[in-house]
């Protein structure tokens, strides 16, 4: 669970790091993911793992559209975002409902991950293996995209400056785009894989971005590193306490330990310094 | 090269540049003076496109700039160099130098060489973090920056505000052979009227947002400074 986590929490804190914006319609595009992929087994006779490019492609669209239409004009009204992407979001719930129906779906695996692995005594089935590595492999290529590639290094220009980028040559408003999209799209993916673990319903997307938001808080806003060691914490920890408790006191430890250590380190685990 | 008719520029509704008219012909030197809060820096923005609206006319090379968005104006040439330097923090002096070169037509993105022989720390500190430079040096590297787009029209807000004296004079030297030797037209914002004196063909000064005088260098006398840039 901590691996989707990463890729859920990565697509948002790029987003917010990149554009300040809130997008409370993240979860549904993990939903569209999830829907992508169930679509693309039940018709096409795909699997997840040959659908991914496809699922990653289909959703940023869908994320480049709710960009160009919607949130590129809210971008000096931080607070309206919330809303408009909160509304997105119903929207693209409601859609579903009305064109696929509420039941859940199911996904199979793919089936030259089944099994499982005893390492050690402790025994993971090699889908949640794969799971793990792949996570890690999303996390260093967007970590390559970010500082190794001239895409990456306008967005940071544009992060950094936007006024000066422009006066560079730098269109902003296609950088931003490009970031909506690639967060949307890792989103996507995030829900394709989470498939075979949970069941695809309409309203999936919920549960997993509160889990997404935390991550991005205790991690500290606009840090990678910071994302990918608050998914493991938030993961781990959810998946110690519901096993030490049960599910539900579970979750309230979880995010009992949560306040407090954003009582204590406000700024998260990993804070982007700077000196300016 | 660039040419202004009865221009206006705006923030919000308020008219901060009114009915400004000049004509910088290329390969020339002018400056623009005047007291602090009268135009100045807003003059530039606004060739740069980064005030909220324009009035009148405003052409570089034919082109009518009022039709021309900010990220396309780099790349017909014209480099901005701000004033408070606004390198990027975090980026290395690299990256920043390379940042230039996104406003070059061409695509190039090799700095050229010259950019190190006018700028020489800039070499040697090729790796540090633009954010970790003295205020010289981040003067020399928003140069640079500039430089690396291989621009025809350099607009420099005070170049040489709050720093060092002993940089300021190589700053000096060094826009006045980008003008002399590489025939890059030049405007300045400058508060320092022996330097505008000594590098300029033209000078404008600037009032309340009007040009109140303009004038060929040597026309710049003691007699105008007083009137017009002390307080």
């Amino acid at each position: 669970m901590a691996s989707i986590l990463l890729m859920v929490a990565l697509g948002l804190a790029i987003i917010y790091g990149a554009m300040g914006v809130i997008n409370l319609a993240h979860g549904e595009f993990v939903m569209l993911g999830a829907y992508s992929a169930w679509l693309l087994q039940t018709y096409f006779g795909f699997s997840i793992l040959v659908s991914l490019p496809l699922v990653f492609l289909m959703v940023a669209l869908a994320g480049l559209a709710v960009e160009r239409g919607v949130v590129r004009w809210l971008y000096h009204r931080p607070l309206d975002t919330i809303l408009a992407t909160w509304g997105i979001g119903i929207v693209l719930q409601q859609l579903v409902r009305m064109g696929v129906g509420s039941d859940s779906r199911y996904v199979g695996r793919p089936t030259i991950l089944d099994g499982n692995v005893a390492i050690g005594g402790v025994v993971m089935s090699n889908y949640r293996i794969f799971l793990i590595f792949f996570s890690i492999a999303v996390l260093a290529g967007t970590w390559y995209l970010l500082t190794r590639t001239e895409f990456g290094t306008k967005l940071r220009a544009v992060i950094q400056n936007k006024e000066i980028s422009e006066c560079y040559g730098i269109r902003a408003e296609h950088v931003y785009a490009l970031t909506f999209a690639y967060g949307a799209g890792l989103a996507g993916i995030a829900g394709a894989l989470v498939t075979p673990l949970i069941s695809v319903t309409p309203s999936m997307g919920t549960y997993l971005v509160v889990d997404a938001f935390l991550v991005v808080i205790v991690g500290g806003v606009g840090s990678l590193l910071g994302t990918a060691v608050a998914s493991g914490l938030v993961g781990e920890a959810t998946a110690f306490f519901s096993f030490l408790f049960n599910d539900t006191l579970g979750r309230v430890a979880v995010l009992l330990s949560i306040i407090l250590l954003i009582r204590f380190r406000p700024q998260g685990l990993f804070p982007d310094k700077v000196r300016r | 090269m660039l040419e202004a008719q009865s221009l206006f520029s705006f923030y919000g509704k308020s008219p901060i540049i009114q009915d400004v008219s000049f004509r910088i012909a290329p390969g020339s030197f002018t400056s623009v003076l005047g007291r602090n809060g009268v135009g100045k820096t807003t003059l530039l923005r606004t060739i740069m496109g980064l005030t909220d609206g324009i009035g009148g006319r405003l052409f570089f090379n034919g082109t009518d700039l009022g039709r021309t968005r900010t990220y396309a104006r780099g790349p017909m040439g014209i480099g901005y160099i701000p004033q408070g330097r606004e390198i990027i923090p975090r980026f290395t002096v690299r990256e920043n130098i390379v940042m230039g070169t996104y406003a070059r037509p061409d695509r190039k993105r090799d700095i050229p060489d010259y950019i190190f022989e006018l700028f020489p720390i800039l070499r040697e500190f090729l790796h540090r973090r633009g954010g970790d430079l003295s205020g010289g040096q981040q003067q020399q590297l928003a140069i640079a920056r500039a430089l690396a787009m291989d621009p025809k029209l350099l607009l420099l807000d005070e170049p040489t505000e709050g720093i060092q004296p002993n940089i300021v004079r190589q700053i000096e030297d060094v826009i006045l052979k980008l003008n002399r030797e590489l025939g890059i037209t030049v405007v300045l914002v400058e508060q320092n009227v022996h330097f505008a004196r000594r590098a300029s063909d033209q000078f404008i000064v600037l009032d309340k947002g009007r040009v109140a005088l303009t004038g060929s260098g040597e026309e710049l006398s003691d007699e105008i400074a007083d009137k017009h840039l002390t307080f």
